[in-house]
């Protein structure tokens, strides 16, 4: 069962990972887009608002059904918490340097750039989920038996 | 500070407190004694900044704080306390439970009303504190040595979650039973005759798409009437009637004409779904109403509007009075002589265009000669409209003449999207410039006096940082029917945000309206001849321009002239109070101006009682 769930922990968590790729994939697909419209980043917002998240939670609960260390489970649920952030700095990065639909400002872009960076915070831990997920895999499910 | 950088702080504030305490469990989880205590003392200070923000924050507005004063701060405050006191008396290893409760406290807090926007319901608290718990427990059951009885403390947690969701799935409470249904809003038909003295204007407008051609060559794939993007402009003297027969060749998702800003009865007023059904290819719809609003209006579908409007099923309507034009006749000195231009400015494909011109639209008017240039956003954003090279007055806005506009110089405007202004001045023997976005290089106008050399100098000033005209206090005050201090007969208010709902039976990140998304927003409803106020508050991140179909609202607390408006820019953290009189019976569209905010849940009905519909549907 524990062995079973840990090869779903690596299949959700390669999801993630694949999902936080094709993240950027629709970043550029947003960016280069004409005319930009609303829609130019539809792709991108979807990913990132509704199926990253939801793999990041699923990835948080396998982990834990896969008998996963403590510190592991706390590692997978980075990737969540920054993918909120990813939002947040897009909210706070407009609304504290006073951007408008028509316009941004230097302390807006200063703040919004960083939702490149974070992104690739994110792939990086998600990156680092995975390593420690494959892991798992080989490592004896129940301490050995006393003899 | 303005409410919204407020907003922002709180934002910033939070998460910090939810790096805090977070940092604080996995310190303590680690053993390391010091930098919890740190982190704790830290996650302490943090959380009290929060109160003391959300503090001033409330002094703005109820609405901008009610989730955070129910229940992200009490229970943060409540377990951070808790963990607090343990880490005192109990020592740091006893800590780290409380602790992570605390940062997950900290983290729904902030995280849930993100995700469902306002009000803050019992079910959503319930469902975020499972959520809360439920974290606890796992981080308990991986911290602890000592065997902990994970499963049948879920179970609790569970039940709360589960009665959360059920809570929120609930369907919301139904108004008082609906008096029983005497008119049917597409019955509400305008009149068959003008005005005494009037005339009947006919216009035919066929619904097809086309290739345009702007004034640079560009050529653009636009849905138009009769072939052009904007289409037909459709004029009328006041008290003549106006009868236009629609016909759709070709738009798959269909056609309706919206008459934006003009209060015509019910059945004419082209929202799909409410007062017609859309008009399909090979269909035709006939509206009729009389021209008895003097000013600068717009016509645009109302079926899939984000689309249609964006592709260029629009155009523009004006209606001048009928004293102008008797005069005319008489008088060749008279305001015959005006030079009178409509300017919908547009974005096709990307491309900002007055009308047709996507470039600098010259023109040649002879010194002294009056000048009025009807400004119409025709986009879902505000744009900002500036005049170089003349003293002006914002003689109208949205169609109603100011009282007593004051000479303006070095302002811009703020058009909001579906708002007009018309700007009128005395031609100077210099050239005068109109730029859209404070971008001369993009659509402009230019009008050239006698010294046409000083056009370009006109046209290159820059703009930027001239300030915006505050038009509520702009002009002086004149008597109104009714006031800020009237007594309502009715009084609504619509807290605009983002959120989880359902959209017409699609659940969405949509744009909510009293945290519900069309057609789940409950009605305002209204009883014929009612004085009635709303309030508008704006709590998210985005500006919304507020359109109600069929009524003209006064906006409450100008100090200068009047405003009666059919569309005004909510921005964010703004609060609008206007009022109307309920004297145009039927169901009207009420909804955000920015079409795709519309088309995502931002809209209601404003309904009569006694007025029903047969129709279904947007």
């Amino acid at each position: 069962m524990t062995l079973v769930m840990r090869r779903v922990y690596v299949g959700i968590v390669g999801l993630l990972l694949a999902s936080g790729v094709l993240q950027f994939y629709f970043a550029a697909v947003g960016a280069f887009a004409r005319p930009q419209t609303d829609d130019s980043f539809s792709l991108h917002l979807a990913n990132g608002r509704m199926v990253f998240p939801l793999l990041a939670v699923l990835a948080i609960g396998a982990a834990a059904l896969a008998k996963a260390p403590g510190r592991l489970i706390g590692l997978t649920s980075v990737p969540l918490g920054l993918a909120i952030l990813q939002s947040l700095i897009v909210a706070v990065g407009n609304a504290l340097g006073g951007a408008t639909e028509q316009r941004t400002t230097p302390l807006a872009l200063a703040i919004l750039g960083l939702h490149a960076i974070n992104g690739m915070i994110i792939m990086g831990a998600t990156s680092a989920v995975m390593a420690r997920a494959r892991a798992l895999l080989s490592a004896p499910t129940a301490p050995a038996p006393a003899r | 500070m303005s409410t919204l950088s407020l907003i922002a702080v709180d934002l910033l504030v939070a998460l910090v407190g939810v790096g805090t305490w977070l940092g604080a469990a996995i310190a303590a989880a680690s053993g390391r004694t010091r930098a919890t205590r740190f982190l704790a003392v830290s996650a302490v200070a943090v959380t009290l900044v929060r109160v003391a923000v959300v503090g001033v924050l409330a002094g703005r507005g109820w609405w901008f704080v009610q989730e955070k004063v129910v229940f992200a701060l009490p229970l943060v405050v409540l377990v951070g306390a808790v963990a607090v006191v343990v880490l005192v008396a109990r020592g740091v290893t006893a800590a780290i439970v409380p602790l992570y409760g605390a940062g997950f406290a900290a983290s729904v807090g902030l995280v849930s009303p993100l995700l469902t926007g306002y009000p803050m319901g019992v079910g959503q608290a319930l469902i975020s504190l499972g959520v809360a718990a439920a974290a606890t427990l796992v981080a308990w059951r991986y911290t602890s040595g000592a065997a902990v009885p994970t499963k049948r403390l879920l179970v609790p947690v569970a039940v709360l979650g589960l009665v959360g969701v059920g809570l929120e799935l609930l369907p919301a409470p139904q108004g008082a039973a609906d008096s029983p249904i005497r008119t049917v809003a597409s019955e509400l038909r305008g009149p068959s005759t003008p005005a005494p003295g009037g005339s009947v204007r006919r216009f035919e407008l066929a619904a097809r798409k086309a290739s345009i051609t702007l004034a640079s060559g560009t050529s653009v794939e636009a849905w138009t009437y009769n072939g052009s993007a904007p289409g037909p402009e459709i004029t009328a003297v006041e008290g003549d009637l106006i009868e236009v027969t629609l016909t759709n060749v070709d738009i798959e998702s269909g056609v309706t004409l919206h008459w934006h800003g003009y209060d015509v009865p019910n059945a004419e007023d082209g929202a799909p779904g409410v007062t017609q059904a859309a008009v399909p290819p090979g269909g035709g719809h006939v509206y009729r109403f009389l021209a008895d609003q003097v000013g600068t209006y717009w016509y645009h579908t109302h079926q899939v509007s984000s689309e249609g409007v964006r592709r260029g099923l629009f155009g523009a309507l004006v209606v001048r009075p009928r004293n102008d034009v008797a005069d005319t006749a008489a008088d060749p000195n008279s305001d015959a002589d005006t030079v009178d231009l409509t300017l919908p400015v547009h974005t096709f494909d990307g491309i900002v265009a007055l009308g047709a011109h996507d470039g600098a639209q010259e023109l040649a008017v002879a010194p002294g000669r009056p000048v009025r240039l009807r400004v119409i956003n025709t986009d879902s954003t505000p744009h900002r409209v500036s005049l170089v090279g003349t003293e002006f007055r914002v003689v109208a806005v949205d169609g109603y003449d100011l009282h007593e506009p004051g000479p303006v110089r070095g302002e811009a405007l703020r058009v909001p999207a579906g708002g007009r202004v018309d700007l009128s001045f005395p031609m100077p023997d210099g050239a005068v410039a109109l730029l859209v976005d404070d971008d001369a290089s993009r659509a402009t106008l230019r009008i050239n006096g006698d010294r046409a050399s000083t056009v370009d100098t006109a046209a290159t000033v820059d703009t930027t940082s001239w300030p915006e005209l505050d038009l509520l206090a702009y002009g002086t005050p004149a008597p109104t029917p009714f006031g800020p201090d009237s007594a309502f007969d009715r009084d609504f208010t619509l807290v605009l945000d983002r959120g989880l709902a359902m959209v017409d039976g699609v659940p969405m990140f949509a744009q909510t309206v009293n945290g519900a998304g069309y057609p789940n927003i409950p009605d305002q409803r209204v009883r014929e001849g009612d004085l009635v106020r709303v309030t508008v508050v704006n709590r998210s991140i985005e500006t919304h321009p507020w359109h109600l179909h069929g009524h003209r609202v006064l906006v409450l607390g100008t100090t200068g002239s009047p405003l009666w408006l059919d569309t005004f820019d909510v921005r964010p953290g703004e609060v609008w109070r206007v009022a109307f009189r309920a004297d145009n019976p039927g169901i009207w569209m009420n909804h955000c101006h920015n079409l795709d905010h519309a088309r995502q849940g931002m809209a209601l009905h404003l309904s009569y009682e006694g007025v029903g519909t047969t129709h279904s549907g947007h």
